[in-house]
């Protein structure tokens, strides 16, 4: 979205001149300059004492789908409104009197008008919609004559099929961000079931238990399902440069900020598990990073899981050099 | 004591009131309103005007039931149609700021206007007939159609274009009874949004079909 100024309404002399971060509305044209606007940034929109600005929205949504009941209904209505048009312009030019060309001019603008508006609302309302695109299309194909503006309609539909095909691009992008969306929510209670079925154990809750356990498990069915469809896995050497980057991004710039807050507040508990994590986190980079540097080495590793901090080592430690839990209770992989 | 609308605009003549700015006093039956009178608002003519039933407008074109039966078969436009289609992409255009495609679209409006089929010397009287035409039955069918599909859009342009039309007609009328005087001393404007035409002595101040002010009114000149 950029800021336009209508001109007839701005008074050239205050409010946007001063908010505008970018000097966008201070030009020779009087015209907001489009380049320089950030992309709804609005500040002039809300200054302008003469509601002289408005944004103006880059893309526009898909038409309304009009039916073709109606469109052929309105063709008619077009075709007749259009034939007075002509035969009124043909009057205005006969005509004898000035009364009578004037008479016949306002019925000639009329009927465009009229003419116009019918085709607008059957099915022609945005110009850069694919109705049109595909009626410029049809012209080109079947137009013929010397005279047909080729240039201009072939430049008209090079610029629609762009905005179009951005479109759709836009649309789809959207169903990514709510697979990943979904993907979140899923593993989120995939987790959130095990923890409760656990719980269900202690209190001697079998069933509870079992029910939590298949509703975590079908949870992360769904999740898997929904990252494969968004397209997130790719190769090993892929995927593990992905670990790297996210381990990283948790230990580096996630969990510091968390714990200090978590520190702030005297929240112990909190304290001790986002450090847990981070600092095993640090340990899971580098064995991403690790893994990926030998990936074709084909003698077996086993991994060592800390099943209170999450550490995870090559070799079985005394104590855990995080958490310092007895070596006896890591988990072999 | 009985009520008026005016078919073009909604305004209502009433009886009992009369219309006493144009020297109609209260209790003037509408029989005996001259035939000289026009709707104060928009100027259509005293047959412009049908009894008020119930305070609600009567629909100005009755509806048909079966006239589906004459859609045509598929869509096609002519270039005429053509030219007024890519004007209004024009229009469009231009509402986004989008100079360079509003160009474009006017080159294309401006081709298909010299395709356009000439009407072989056409008059008033010919131009009346192809209106009449649509208040009798494009208009109806048209409705039932977008009444059928529920497109309030196209219900909106038909309501309008119908009461321009009958403007049209209204006027169509004074010019065939003689009286092409009636634009003596008169201005005409039309109406940029909806084309209703206004004749009158000055600009209303909003146009009495669509209601947008009337800056956006065009004054047609006449030529000396
Ligand atoms: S929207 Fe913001 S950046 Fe754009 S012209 Fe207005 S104030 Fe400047
Ligand atoms: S704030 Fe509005 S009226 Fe003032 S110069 Fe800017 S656009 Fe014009
Ligand atoms: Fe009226
Ligand atoms: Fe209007």
């Amino acid at each position: 979205m950029h800021a336009v100024r209508n001109i007839r309404l701005c008074t050239k002399d205050c409010l946007c001149l001063y908010v505008c971060p970018t000097g966008a509305t201070d030009t020779e044209t009087g015209q907001i300059d489009a380049q320089k606007c950030l992309s709804g940034c609005r500040l002039c929109v809300d200054a302008c004492p003469s509601h002289a600005i408005s944004l103006v929205p880059e893309e526009y949504p898909a038409q309304q789908e009009t039916s073709g009941d109606v469109k052929k209904a309105l063709g008619i209505l077009s075709k007749s409104k259009t034939e007075q048009e002509i035969a009124a312009y043909e009057i205005e030019e006969a005509a004898e009197t000035p009364r009578a060309k004037q008479l016949a001019k306002a019925i000639g603008m009329s009927n465009r008008i009229m003419a116009e508006d019918l085709l607008r609302e059957a099915g022609f309302m945005l110009p850069q919609s694919g109705e049109v695109l595909k009626l410029l299309n049809s012209l080109v194909e079947s137009e013929t004559s010397e005279d047909f503006p080729a240039a201009a309609a072939e430049k008209l539909i090079q610029k629609l099929r762009k905005i179009n095909a951005s479109m759709k691009e836009k649309t789809m992008s959207k169903t990514t961000d709510n697979l990943l969306e979904a993907f979140a929510g899923e593993a989120q209670a995939n987790r959130k079931y095990l923890a409760f079925s656990r719980k269900a154990e202690q209190e001697g809750h079998l069933n509870a238990a079992k029910l939590f356990r298949a509703a975590a498990d079908a949870e992360t069915i769904h999740a898997l399902k929904h990252f494969e469809v968004a397209g997130k896995i790719g190769s090993t050497i892929e995927n593990l440069k992905s670990g790297v980057e996210g381990e990283t991004h948790e230990y580096k710039e996630m969990y510091p900020p968390f714990v200090e807050q978590a520190e702030a507040e005297g929240n112990n508990a909190a304290v001790r598990t986002f450090t847990f994590a981070m600092k095993a986190e640090e340990v899971h980079a580098g064995l991403y990073q690790e893994a990926m540097d030998t990936l074709d080495n084909q003698e077996e590793v086993f991994y060592y899981l800390c099943p209170v901090c999450g550490n995870i080592e090559k070799v079985v430690p005394g104590k855990c050099p995080i958490c310092g839990v007895s070596g006896e209770k890591f988990i072999k992989y | 004591m009985k009520k008026y609308i005016c078919s073009v605009c909604g305004y209502i003549y009433d009886e009992a009131s009369g219309y006493p700015e144009g020297n109609i006093p209260p209790g003037t039956v509408w029989a005996d309103v001259p035939s000289s009178f026009v709707c104060p608002l928009c100027g259509a003519s005293k047959a412009e005007f049908n009894e008020n039933e119930n305070e609600k407008a009567k629909p100005a074109v009755s509806s048909t039931s079966d006239s589906h039966a004459s859609l045509p078969e598929d869509i096609s436009y002519t270039a005429a149609e053509l030219s007024a289609l890519f004007s209004n992409l024009a229009k469009g255009c231009e509402k986004q700021y989008d100079s360079e495609m509003a160009d474009l679209y006017k080159e294309l409006a401006a081709y298909y206007n010299l395709k356009s089929e000439k009407i072989n010397k056409p008059d008033f009287e010919s131009l009346k007939s192809l209106l009449q035409n649509d208040l009798s039955t494009h208009f109806a069918m048209a409705n039932d159609v977008a009444a059928g599909q529920h497109d309030r859009g196209a219900l909106r342009a038909l309501k309008w274009a119908e009461k321009v039309s009958l403007m049209i007609r209204s006027l169509l009328n004074k010019v065939e009874s003689g009286k092409a005087d009636f634009l003596k001393e008169k201005n005409v404007y039309v109406c940029d949004i909806c084309g209703f035409i206004y004749v009158g002595d000055e600009k209303p101040e909003i146009c009495p079909v669509c209601k947008v002010p009337g800056m956006k009114m065009t004054q047609v000149g006449r030529s000396a």
